[in-house]
C-alpha cells in the first residue's frame, strides 16, 4: 500500500522543519522563504491576517499542496516524497466541515477508521474511545447535523484523532464558535499537546494564539516574529496607553510633537511607552483636550503585530 | 486497499439508504417509457418479432441503470462542496481505491434500481426463464459498472452540481438515444449504426436485449470487450483526476481555484 519505500519515522527529528520554503501561485508569491522548527510535543500557533500565507503554509505541511521551493519535513519525513507516511501519523482539522452531516458521529468515525486500515471491530472500538475522551459519547449516535456548533467541531477533532496522530494540524479550527465553545475546544487541544502530541494550528484570533507554547507571526508570506507569547509581547517594550478624548486629531498632534509613539488611525489613540503608568498622570494633566477615557494595559499580540508591520490583524483583530 | 474500497462503498451505501425514496422516484421514468411510450408506439409497431414493450424492456432497463448510476456519482461533487472528500483524500489510501470505491458504490446503487425494475418484465410481455434471467442479471451488473464508471468519470471533473443537468442532456440522452434502446439498430441509418459502435450504452443494451430476445446486434465478445475497456479507461481517468487533487484548490484552501 505505501507508495514509496516505507520511510521510518526518525524519533530524534523535530516535529516540523521548514527551510527556505516558498510557494507561488502563478505570479503571486504566497510564501517568500519561510524557516521554522517546531519541537515534538509543542503547541505551535501560526498567527496572521487573512491572506498572509497561513493556509498555504499549513497546506504544505499537511501534505495538501506541494512547495515551489525549499523543503518541509514533518516528523523527519519530506512532505513531498513521504506524503503517505506522514498522512498515517497526522490528523487534520479543516476550516470547513469534513464530516458527513447526515450520518451519526459514530458512523463518521468508524468509516474514517476503515479508511485508515482498521478492521470493522477495531474501527468501532477506536471510535468509542475517542468519543468518550472528548466527552461527546452521549451524542455520538445522533446525526451530525443535529449537533451544536461546538459539538460538531469536537466531532471534527475526533475525526482527526481516529488515527492516533503524532501531529495534529488545525486550520482556523474554531471559526464560527462562541467564546465558551472556543475556550473548551482549546482546553482539549492543550490536553492533547500535554499527552505528547505536536499541535500546529493557524488562527487570526490573537487570544487563541496565546494558548500556544510558541507563536509565529506571519505577514505577506514572511515570518515577522517568532517566540513564546511573553517573548513576543516583550518586543513591544513596556505597555500600551489607550486614550479617548473629545478631540483626537488635536491630541494626536500634541502627542507627536512631544515625541510619543502614536499608532496611526483607529477609533482611539494608542501609544506604546516603556513605562505607561508613570506617564499617564502627566498626560492627563497636560493634554490640551478633555480625556474621556484612559487605559493602560500589557501589550497584546495585536500590539506586537501592529508594531512589527504597522497594520492590525485585520478581520480577526478584535474580539470575536 | 481492499479495506479502503470497502470503507468508501459502505459510506456511499449508508448515504444511499438515507435517500432510498430515490429508488421509487427512479422507477417513474423507465415505467413511463415502458408502459406509456411503449404501449403507444407498440399499438402501431412490431419489433423484434413481438410486443414492442418486450423489445424496449432492455432499453428502459439501460436508461434506468444509466441515470441512477450517474446520479449516484453526484455525491462526489457534493462531497467536494462540503469538504467531506478532503478528509477522504488526505487518508493514506491509494487514489485508485477511492476511484474504484466510488465506481463500485455507484454500480451497486444502480444495480439495486435495476433489480426493482426487473419484476416488471413479465408485465411488459418479457417473461424470462432461469437462464435468461441469469443472463439478464449478469448483463445488468456489467452495465451498472460501466455506467457508474461513466458517472464517476464525469463527476470528478466538476465542482458544481449545476452542470449535471447539462451533462445529462448533452451526454447521457444522446448516448441513450443512439444505443438502440427504443428501436432496432439493425434497421437504423448507417451513420447511427457507426455511431452506436462508439456508444458504451449500446453494447450494454445489446447484451441485455440478447438475454431477453436472444438476438444481438454486436457480437457478444465485442460487447464484453467494449464494456471492459470503457470501465478500465474511465476508472484510470478518474484516478488521474483524484491524483491531481494533491495540489488542488479543493484541498486546504478555498480561495484558489485556478488549477482544476
Amino acid at each position: 500500500m505505501p507508495s514509496s519505500p516505507a520511510p521510518s519515522e526518525d524519533s530524534g527529528s523535530a516535529a516540523v522543519e521548514v527551510r527556505s520554503l516558498s510557494k507561488n501561485y502563478g505570479k503571486v508569491e504566497a510564501l517568500k522563504g519561510i524557516d521554522l522548527t517546531v519541537g515534538r510535543g509543542e503547541m505551535f500557533a501560526l498567527l496572521g491576517p487573512n491572506g498572509a500565507g497561513k493556509t498555504t503554509l499549513f497546506s504544505i505541511l499537511a501534505t495538501l499542496r506541494a512547495p515551489t521551493g525549499g523543503a518541509a519535513r514533518v516528523l523527519g519525513m519530506d512532505v513531498v516524497t513521504h506524503r503517505d507516511a506522514i498522512r498515517r501519523q497526522m490528523g487534520i482539522v479543516f476550516q470547513e466541515p469534513a464530516i458527513e452531516q447526515r450520518l451519526s458521529g459514530r458512523d463518521n468515525l468508524m468509516l474514517m477508521g476503515l479508511l485508515y486500515g482498521h478492521t470493522m471491530s477495531s474501527a468501532k472500538k477506536r471510535a468509542s474511545e475517542i468519543l468518550a475522551q472528548l466527552g461527546i459519547a452521549d451524542v455520538a449516535d445522533r446525526l451530525a447535523k443535529t449537533l451544536s456548533g461546538g459539538q460538531r467541531r469536537k466531532l471534527e477533532l475526533a475525526r482527526a484523532l481516529v488515527t492516533d496522530p503524532r501531529v495534529l494540524f488545525l486550520d482556523e479550527a474554531t471559526l464560527g464558535l462562541d467564546v465558551d465553545a472556543r475556550r473548551m475546544f482549546w482546553g482539549q487541544i492543550r490536553g492533547l499537546a500535554d499527552e505528547g502530541r505536536t499541535v500546529f494550528f493557524t488562527t487570526h484570533y490573537m487570544e487563541e494564539a496565546e494558548v500556544a507554547d510558541r507563536i509565529a507571526l506571519i505577514d505577506s508570506g514572511r515570518i515577522v516574529a517568532l517566540g513564546t507569547p511573553a517573548e513576543l509581547k516583550a518586543r513591544v517594550g513596556g505597555g500600551v496607553v489607550t486614550l479617548k478624548t473629545d478631540n483626537d486629531p488635536q491630541a494626536r498632534a500634541w502627542l507627536r510633537e512631544r515625541g510619543f509613539a502614536v499608532e496611526e488611525g483607529g477609533q482611539r489613540i494608542t501609544l506604546v511607552h516603556a513605562d505607561p503608568a508613570a506617564i499617564l498622570p502627566d498626560l492627563l494633566r497636560n493634554l490640551p483636550v478633555r480625556v474621556e477615557r484612559a487605559e493602560v494595559h500589557e501589550p497584546s499580540l495585536e500590539d506586537v503585530f501592529l508594531k512589527l508591520t504597522g497594520r492590525g490583524l485585520e478581520g480577526g483583530g478584535g474580539k470575536p | 486497499m481492499m479495506r479502503a474500497i470497502f470503507a468508501i462503498v459502505i459510506l456511499d451505501l449508508k448515504r444511499f439508504w438515507l435517500d432510498r425514496a430515490r429508488l421509487v422516484a427512479g422507477l417513474i421514468q423507465p415505467l413511463l417509457y415502458l408502459f406509456v411510450l411503449g404501449a403507444g408506439i407498440g399499438a402501431s409497431a412490431k419489433m423484434g418479432g413481438g410486443d414492442y414493450r418486450r423489445f424496449i424492456f432492455p432499453g428502459t432497463m439501460g436508461l434506468s441503470l444509466l441515470f441512477s448510476a450517474t446520479f449516484a456519482a453526484i455525491t462526489i461533487v457534493f462531497d467536494r462542496q462540503i469538504g467531506f472528500f478532503k478528509a477522504v483524500l488526505v487518508a493514506p489510501v491509494p487514489r485508485s481505491a477511492i476511484a474504484f470505491g466510488k465506481i463500485i458504490a455507484g454500480a451497486l446503487q444502480s444495480f439495486a434500481q435495476g433489480v426493482i425494475l426487473l419484476p416488471f418484465a413479465p408485465l411488459a410481455g418479457a417473461s424470462l426463464d432461469l437462464v435468461q434471467g441469469m443472463e439478464m442479471v449478469g448483463a445488468m451488473a456489467l452495465a451498472s459498472l460501466t455506467f457508474s464508471a461513466i458517472g464517476v468519470g464525469f463527476a470528478c471533473r466538476f465542482n458544481s452540481t449545476t452542470v449535471f443537468p447539462i451533462v445529462s442532456n448533452a451526454v447521457l440522452l444522446p448516448m441513450f438515444f443512439l444505443s438502440g434502446g427504443l428501436y432496432p439498430l439493425m434497421a437504423a441509418p448507417h451513420w447511427m449504426q457507426v455511431a452506436a459502435h462508439l456508444d458504451p450504452v449500446a453494447y450494454a443494451v445489446d447484451l441485455m436485449r440478447g438475454a431477453v430476445l436472444g438476438i444481438h446486434f454486436f457480437p457478444v465478445w465485442l460487447s464484453l470487450a467494449a464494456l471492459a475497456l470503457t470501465i478500465t479507461a474511465l476508472a484510470w481517468a478518474a484516478v488521474r483526476v483524484f491524483n491531481r487533487g494533491e495540489d488542488d484548490s479543493s484541498l486546504g484552501a478555498t480561495n484558489f481555484n485556478w488549477r482544476r
